[in-house]
Formats: C-alpha cells, sequence, structure tokens
C-alpha cells in the first residue's frame, strides 16, 4: 500500500507540473470569430488632412479600425492626370504604419497639383469608402535629371534619325505624358538596320564637363528611365550607352576607355519605371557580354556621355516606344 | 524482355532448390502471392435528377501478383533477404500491364553472440510517442469479411504492430547482470527519410535509440531518443530542420489486494526548429501519459485507468504520421457525376484501399479526417489534448472490451474556448459455437465507436457540436469443413459541425474552415471463403457500399462489388 501511495504522490507531481504550462497563448491561429462573423466597420475611414503639399514632405496618412483582419486597398486617382496610387494590406487598422502615402504613383503618369478620388475597397465586402483629397504641391524628384525634355531638345545633345518610312522621333506634347506634359517619342521603319535613332547625351550640355556629377560609390547610384511600350506594334530596344571618361581629359576614347550598357527588351505595354544599379550594367557588343576596354571599374563619377539608342529588327517594320525621365538617383531606384 | 525476367526467374528457383538439397537450410524461400478480380459498378444520385452520363459507371479489373523471398543464411550469424515482386494487371496487352521490382531487401545478423543488427529495410517502433504507427483510425473490431482487405493493406505497407517502414541500419543488444540490476538493453538505428536533390531538399535522417534498465520483474525504465534532422552540406542552404524528441518511461508491476496491478509512465519532451529560417517558430513542449491496470483473474477481467496530457507545440515527426492519406485520390471512380466532382473516400475506401496508405512516416503534419478520427487523429500522441481515460477488459469464450476517452484540449484553436472529446469504443467477440457445443465454427464479432466533440463558445460562430457514430458487425459460419460463409456490415454517421486548421509548413495554423456534416455510410458484404491451410484461401464475395450526405455538399452514390481474391503466404 505503502508503494501505491509513493506512486501516487509521484504522479500528482508530474500531472501538477504538466498543468502549469508557461507562455501559454491564449489560443492558436487566427480568430474564428473574425474569420467566421461580418464585416464591420468600427472607425470611419478617413485622412489627416483635406490638401497636402508633398514638395514640402508632407504625407498624407487613413486611417480606420474593423472588426476583423482584412484585405484592403486604397485606390487613389488624379482626376485630372488620371494616375493612380494602390496602398494596399491585410490587417484589422489601417494607421501611420500601413496607410501613408508620400505622393508616389503606382501607375502612371505622375501626379500634378489637381482634386484626387481616394476610395477604400475591401475584399468580400461590396460598401466602397470614398474619400477626396487636393495635391497642392507634386512629389519632389531627388537625383540628378539627364532628361525630361518639358524644354525639348537641350542644346548640346546630339539626335540622329534614319531616313526611314514615317519617322517620327521627336518631343511630343499630349495627355499620354507620365510626367510634365512631354515626352520623347522614338519611331518609324528603318528596314536596311537596327538603328532608329539615338541621342547622346554628353556631360558637356550639363555644364558639368567633362564627366556628369555623379557619386564615386557604384553600388549607390542608379539610372532610371521611364519608357512606353506601344500596343500591337513590334518589339523594340532601348540601349543606354555609358561611356566613361577614365582620364577626364574630355575625350572618351573607344579603345581606352570602358563603355557599360543596359539593354532594355520593351515587352510591355504602357509607361513602366525602369531602373538599374550602376554596378549592375555591364559592356555588351552586339548584345553579347563583352570585356570592357579601360580600367574595368564601374566609375559613375567619370561618365562622360550617355548615348540613347532606339533599335529594331530590321525584317520587323515599323517599331514605336516613348521614354521620358531620364535621372540618376543615389541609394535607390527613383521613386516617382 | 519480360520473358527474359521469367527465365531468370525459374533459374534463379532452381539453383536455389539444388543449392538447398546439397546445404540444407542454407537458402529458404518466403513470399506470397495475391489475385483479385473484381467487376464494380457505380450508381450515382445527384441533385440534377440527370442522370450520370459522362461517368463510366460499370468496370471490371484485377490483378495476379507473386512475390519471391530469397532467404540466405551463409553462416549461422547472418542472414540476407531479398524479395522480388512480379505483378501482372489483368488485360494489358502482351504483358504490357506486367511490373517488376525488388519488394524488400535487407542483411541482418548477430555480432559476437551480443549485438544483433539489421540493415537495408527495417520495422522500427520506439515509444507511442517517439516512434510509433498508431493505426489512429483503424477499426478495432472488424468483420472478418472486411479484414480479408485490411489485411492486404498491412501486408502491402508492411505494418507489423505499430512499426513503420524505413531504411537504414538498427543495432540492438543488452547485458544480464547478476546484482541490483537485471538487464540493460539498448538498441539504436539510423534511417534516411529522404535523399537530397542537391539544390533545395537536403537528405533527411532519422536517428534514435534508447537504453532499457530492468531492475528487476518489478520496475523497468527507459530513455528514448528520437532525432529528426537535415544533414547540413547536402544543399547550399545552410538551413536545417531539427525535430527532437527524448522521453523516459518506466513499468512497475506490483500487487494490490493480492491482485495484479501495474503502473506505467511515459513523459517527454519535443523540439521542432529550422535554425536559420527566421519565419520558422522553435515549438517546443512536453507530454506526460500515466497508465494503471488491474487484472482481477477471478473475474477474467482487466480495469485501467490513465491520464494523457500532450501539449499543443509537442511534435514528433515519429509518432504523429498517419497511415491513412486523406490527400489521396480513391484509385477507383476518382471523379463521378456529370460534373465530374471528386468522389469523397467513404469508409470502405479507408478500410481497403491501400493505395491510401502511407509505407512510412511523413515530413509533414498530415490531415486528419474529421469523418474518421476527430477526436485523436494521431493516436495517444495527438497534440493540445488532456484528460482521462478508463479501459475495461472480459475475457472468457466470449470477449468484451470497453474504452472511453474524456479529453479536453489545452489552449483553443481559433478561440479562447476548448474543444471537449468525448470517445467511447466497445467491441464485443461471441462464439455461438462454443455455447451450442458444435465443432463448427460459429462466431459472431460487434463493434461500436462513438466520438462527440464539443465547444460552447464565446461567440456564437465558434460554437462545435460534432458526432460521430462507427459501428459494425461480424459473421463468420463454417458450412463445411474448411468452407465459411461470412457476412458483415459497417455503419458511419456523422453529424455537426466543427473546425478543420489549415496549417503552414511549420505546422502552424493559420486558417479555420467550418464544416458541416450530415452524412450516412453503410457498407454490406456477404461471401464465401475456403480455406486450404491458414495462410491459403480463396474467397468470393460480395459488398455494397452507400454513401448519403443529406447537406448535398456531395453526390449520393452506390458502389456494388463482386470480388474473387485468392491469397496465399509461404
Amino acid at each position: 500500500m505503502k508503494k501505491i501511495f509513493t506512486l501516487g504522490c509521484l504522479f500528482s507531481l508530474l500531472l501538477l507540473q504538466t498543468a502549469c504550462r508557461k507562455d501559454k497563448p491564449a489560443f492558436e491561429g487566427p480568430s474564428i470569430q473574425e474569420i467566421y462573423s461580418n464585416f464591420v466597420m468600427l472607425q470611419p475611414f478617413k485622412a489627416d488632412r483635406d490638401s497636402v503639399n508633398f514638395t514640402t514632405g508632407e504625407q498624407v496618412q487613413f486611417s480606420a479600425t474593423f472588426n476583423k483582419v482584412v484585405e484592403w486597398t486604397i485606390h487613389i486617382q488624379g482626376q485630372t492626370s488620371r494616375g493612380v496610387k494602390h496602398i494596399s494590406g491585410t490587417s484589422k487598422q489601417i494607421d501611420a504604419s500601413n496607410g501613408r502615402w508620400d505622393g508616389s504613383v503606382s501607375e502612371f503618369p505622375m501626379f500634378g497639383n489637381e482634386n484626387c478620388s481616394v476610395s477604400l475597397t475591401i475584399k468580400e465586402v461590396s460598401d466602397t469608402f470614398r474619400l477626396t483629397q487636393k495635391i497642392v504641391g507634386i512629389k519632389a524628384l531627388n537625383g540628378f535629371m539627364v532628361a525630361d525634355f518639358e524644354t525639348g531638345i537641350k542644346p548640346g545633345w546630339v539626335r540622329f534619325a534614319q531616313t526611314g518610312a514615317n519617322m517620327d522621333f521627336q518631343v511630343k506634347t499630349d495627355t499620354l505624358a507620365p510626367q510634365g506634359g512631354k515626352y520623347f517619342n522614338m519611331a518609324g521603319t528603318v528596314n536596311w538596320d537596327w538603328l532608329i535613332g539615338l541621342i547622346d547625351y554628353p556631360a558637356t550640355a550639363y555644364g558639368t564637363a567633362p564627366t556628369f556629377p555623379l557619386s564615386t560609390n557604384a553600388d549607390a547610384v542608379y539610372f532610371n528611365c521611364l519608357i512606353y511600350g506601344v500596343p500591337n506594334t513590334n518589339p523594340t530596344l532601348v540601349l543606354f550607352q555609358f561611356k566613361e571618361d577614365e582620364n577626364a581629359d574630355g575625350v572618351i576614347n573607344a579603345n581606352t576607355d570602358d563603355q557599360y550598357d543596359f539593354q532594355v527588351n520593351v515587352d510591355w505595354v504602357g509607361w513602366k519605371l525602369v531602373s538599374v544599379k550602376y554596378k549592375d550594367v555591364t559592356t555588351l557588343v552586339n548584345g553579347v557580354p563583352s570585356t570592357p576596354k579601360g580600367n574595368g571599374i564601374h566609375n559613375p563619377d567619370k561618365i562622360g556621355k550617355i548615348s540613347m539608342l532606339h533599335l529594331a529588327n530590321p525584317n520587323d517594320g515599323f517599331a514605336s516606344s516613348k521614354i521620358d525621365l531620364l535621372m540618376f538617383t543615389e541609394n535607390g531606384p527613383l521613386k516617382p | 524482355m519480360q520473358r527474359l525476367l521469367y527465365i531468370f526467374i525459374l533459374l534463379f528457383v532452381g539453383k536455389g532448390v539444388f543449392a538447398q538439397t546439397a546445404k540444407e537450410r542454407k537458402i529458404s524461400y518466403i513470399g506470397g502471392a495475391r489475385s483479385l478480380m473484381s467487376d464494380n459498378r457505380l450508381i450515382v444520385s445527384d441533385t440534377t435528377a440527370v442522370d450520370d452520363t459522362t461517368t463510366a459507371l460499370r468496370n471490371q479489373g484485377g490483378y495476379a501478383l507473386i512475390d519471391l523471398g530469397v532467404r540466405i543464411m551463409p553462416n549461422s550469424q547472418t542472414e540476407i533477404m531479398g524479395m522480388f515482386r512480379i505483378r501482372n494487371g489483368f488485360g494489358g496487352f502482351w504483358g504490357s500491364a506486367v511490373t517488376f521490382d525488388v519488394r524488400q531487401l535487407y542483411v541482418k545478423g548477430i555480432i559476437a553472440h551480443a549485438i544483433r543488427y539489421q540493415l537495408g529495410d527495417i520495422n522500427i517502433k520506439q515509444t507511442p510517442f517517439t516512434l510509433y504507427n498508431h493505426h489512429a483510425d483503424a477499426i478495432d473490431s472488424l468483420p472478418a469479411v472486411f479484414s480479408m482487405q485490411q489485411d492486404i493493406v498491412r501486408y502491402e505497407k508492411f505494418y507489423t504492430q505499430n512499426t513503420w517502414r524505413m531504411q537504414g541500419a538498427h543495432v540492438d543488444g543488452g547485458l544480464s547482470f547478476k546484482e541490483y540490476i537485471r538487464e540493460l538493453n539498448f538498441d539504436g538505428f539510423v534511417t534516411r527519410m529522404n535523399a537530397t536533390n542537391f539544390t533545395s531538399v537536403p537528405d533527411r535522417l532519422m536517428a534514435g535509440g534508447s537504453v532499457e534498465c530492468v531492475q528487476s520483474k518489478h520496475l523497468g525504465i527507459r530513455y528514448t531518443l528520437n532525432s529528426v534532422f537535415d544533414v547540413r552540406g547536402t544543399i547550399p542552404d545552410s538551413n536545417v530542420f531539427r525535430n527532437t524528441v527524448q522521453s523516459v518511461d518506466a513499468d512497475y508491476k506490483t500487487t494490490l489486494a493480492k491482485l495484479p496491478f501495474s503502473v506505467s509512465a511515459e513523459a517527454g519532451r519535443s523540439m521542432y526548429r529550422y535554425t536559420h529560417d527566421t519565419l520558422s517558430p522553435t515549438l517546443k513542449d512536453y507530454f506526460l501519459h500515466a497508465h494503471a491496470k488491474l487484472t482481477i483473474p477471478r473475474y477474467r477481467m482487466q480495469v485501467a485507468l490513465g491520464y494523457l496530457n500532450v501539449g499543443p507545440n509537442y511534435r514528433s515527426i515519429g509518432a504523429q504520421s498517419k497511415d491513412v492519406n486523406y490527400e489521396a485520390l480513391p484509385g477507383y471512380y476518382e471523379r463521378y457525376t456529370n460534373a465530374q466532382s471528386q468522389r469523397p473516400l467513404s469508409i470502405l475506401d479507408v478500410v481497403s484501399n491501400d493505395a491510401l496508405y502511407q509505407r512510412t512516416v511523413s515530413n509533414k503534419l498530415m490531415a486528419p479526417s474529421l469523418v474518421y478520427n476527430n477526436a485523436m487523429p494521431y493516436g495517444l500522441a495527438t497534440f493540445n489534448r488532456a484528460g482521462l481515460y478508463a479501459q475495461w477488459h472480459y475475457q472468457k469464450e466470449a470477449s468484451f472490451s470497453a474504452t472511453y476517452y474524456r479529453l479536453r484540449e489545452i489552449v483553443g484553436q481559433g478561440t479562447e474556448a476548448l474543444r471537449g472529446f468525448s470517445v467511447l469504443k466497445t467491441q464485443a467477440k461471441l462464439p455461438f459455437h462454443t455455447w451450442l457445443k458444435t465443432k463448427k465454427l460459429f462466431e459472431m464479432q460487434l463493434g461500436m465507436q462513438w466520438q462527440g466533440v464539443s465547444r460552447k463558445g464565446l461567440y456564437a460562430v465558434d460554437a462545435v457540436d460534432f458526432k460521430s457514430t462507427q459501428a459494425q458487425v461480424g459473421l463468420r459460419y463454417e458450412l463445411a469443413k474448411h468452407l465459411e460463409l461470412l457476412g458483415g456490415w459497417m455503419y458511419n454517421r456523422t453529424q455537426g459541425s466543427d473546425f478543420t486548421a489549415e496549417r503552414n509548413g511549420y505546422s502552424e495554423i493559420t486558417y479555420f474552415n467550418q464544416h458541416q456534416y450530415n452524412l450516412k455510410q453503410q457498407v454490406s458484404a456477404l461471401g464465401l471463403r475456403y480455406n486450404f491451410t491458414s495462410n491459403i484461401y480463396l474467397s468470393l464475395f460480395y459488398q455494397q457500399q452507400g454513401y448519403a450526405d443529406a447537406n448535398r455538399q456531395q453526390a449520393d452514390f452506390t458502389i456494388r462489388q463482386f470480388n474473387i481474391l485468392y491469397n496465399m503466404l509461404f
């Protein structure tokens, strides 16, 4: 009987130990009550201001609180520009951590000083919650602007266009402009050569000769541009050639200076931001990687000239694309 | 090519026979043979009141197979076994349905008359919380007409007792002592769970062992270790998985009021983690299982009382792998109705279809089925359960047994309210031939399992009320010498609502799906079996299964089957 008593005591001790499970959560997994209850907006969807000046660094903070975790999307559309910004998340509330707008755009064109329609949609909820917002100052673009074509072709740029059929290699002013009011159109039929046209942007055109005023750190410098893929046309390529003047003598020697290339295959429709870190561009010869002719080191501070070439297969016929907002940024891609 | 294989086998067998006559018992043959022919008919009761004209409602099929194993004993300490399988699906064109496989291969022996070893295919189990095939959803009292089919599943998947089939190495041995302790036994194993693909899937091994100290005929204590781990360096990624389980169990036998009385208990802990994955949680938890049993010989009875507490984060790949894979397709009539929706797994599929069963442990936590086992889907090792159970067993000419579990969640799932689980299992075997004093076997089996799951929700939406009843009746009657009449009936009724947890790759819950059931299944079978010997029989049996879903989530169906089964083991 003593043995049974001892065993009973031991067992009770073990039982006591298991009963005291530490760090026990309230429950496992998501709340069933949240998953299966009907959606309720606990605090209404609102913005912390009616008008915003993004130029001075102001931001719009949206807020709302729900009774459960939902997938939500805030859709902001410029009433004049038709530019669109999406902010989305999965949470029980929209607050400063997930609902701030800094004036950036998701779908081009970029916003102007205009009124915007703001709507909040929630997955599996039929209601849409609406606001308006007025932009009184657009978001500043930080970086070195190579070209935005707002003042046409700058003195010092060298433009060349083949004498093909239906050539349209010029600055355009129409509602397609993704930023400002103008962009550069590149179109035509050249059935004897890949090159349709090109523009050279020498550093001398910016008063910074012999090189562009960029950082020495190739890991920090990004090249950005907006390219428009025209629907229902033949494939096109846009090739950027970054020509370094390594000895800063004002002369770019193809046999002794580095040239790095960034080739973009325009296989989309509409405007798209294309960004590349300068350290990641390589030397190309007819599209094939090759060895640079200079010191083989990416020196963004020694770029003396940028050439922008519009290319298409001569057998394809008419080819077209558009370009805008060629910019260098530091420490990250452009966030328009 | 197939003919060449047959010639090769014949030559091989012939050579073995000659060798056997030359050196007695150096080479022996083991194996089995089986042939099954079936005629199946599907009847669909769709809600659209339009006949199912898309599904082929009638089909026939079958196969014949032979497993030929050669056991070679080059010396008294070594045994080598290789088993081949030749399988021929009926109706294959010029032998196109013939397959030739290696079914099992191992070497085993004894080193220095002290340590046993086995290399190759091995069947392993440890304790119910470390490495154990619980067969958690198996029906305890299965009528003989259905158990013929279940036995095929067990043979196909190498289920012996509660082992898992694995590939690797296993050693065991022991020492005897004159004083203080009687025996010190140990065993160890290492098996390969999956092979690396050299890019993203690392080599995964399971290793484990135990040390058992038998102090006397009254007391034994054992330490068990089981570890599943990825081998670092087999892929470029240094993030590796590890699941380690350790337990200590003790068994104490004594007398209580001059009646045999035993107490056994096991306690242990687990750790489950990825080394470098920041998204991965580290799951740590423990379990306790204690069990006391009293035998009353005068009344031919045993009664037992147990306590179970398995933590919500207790993870053991070896003990929480299920034998039934409910995500597998049924293998025949996989799609039905004009919409060609997937046919749900029926109770007969679960009992008889070896394609649903796993041969070895699973790397991921397998999904349970609410219909077939909602309360304890991973057997005793089901995590997040605590409570008591009681067992009663009586055996004289007839045998009766009953087990009742009353368990509760430790942590709520999706709500702070806890689910409660009740499980009642009863079974009986009634030997009418003994009572009627006839030599002809006349026996009846009865079995029932009831499960109730409930939760008084904190909110209306999280309430759970779920009930499942399973019953079976079996009959064996010896018509003539070696010839038996077999009959059987199985019933499953599932009603109510509950939630199933969707889990991510780390076994964390990400979502809850609510299910409503109003399901009735019945299977009835009648057949004849001629027993040539205890290991060889020929059986003809007809079975009909019905699946009726009152909620109309799945179309009702009936399947009628006529089967001819020949089975032998040698």
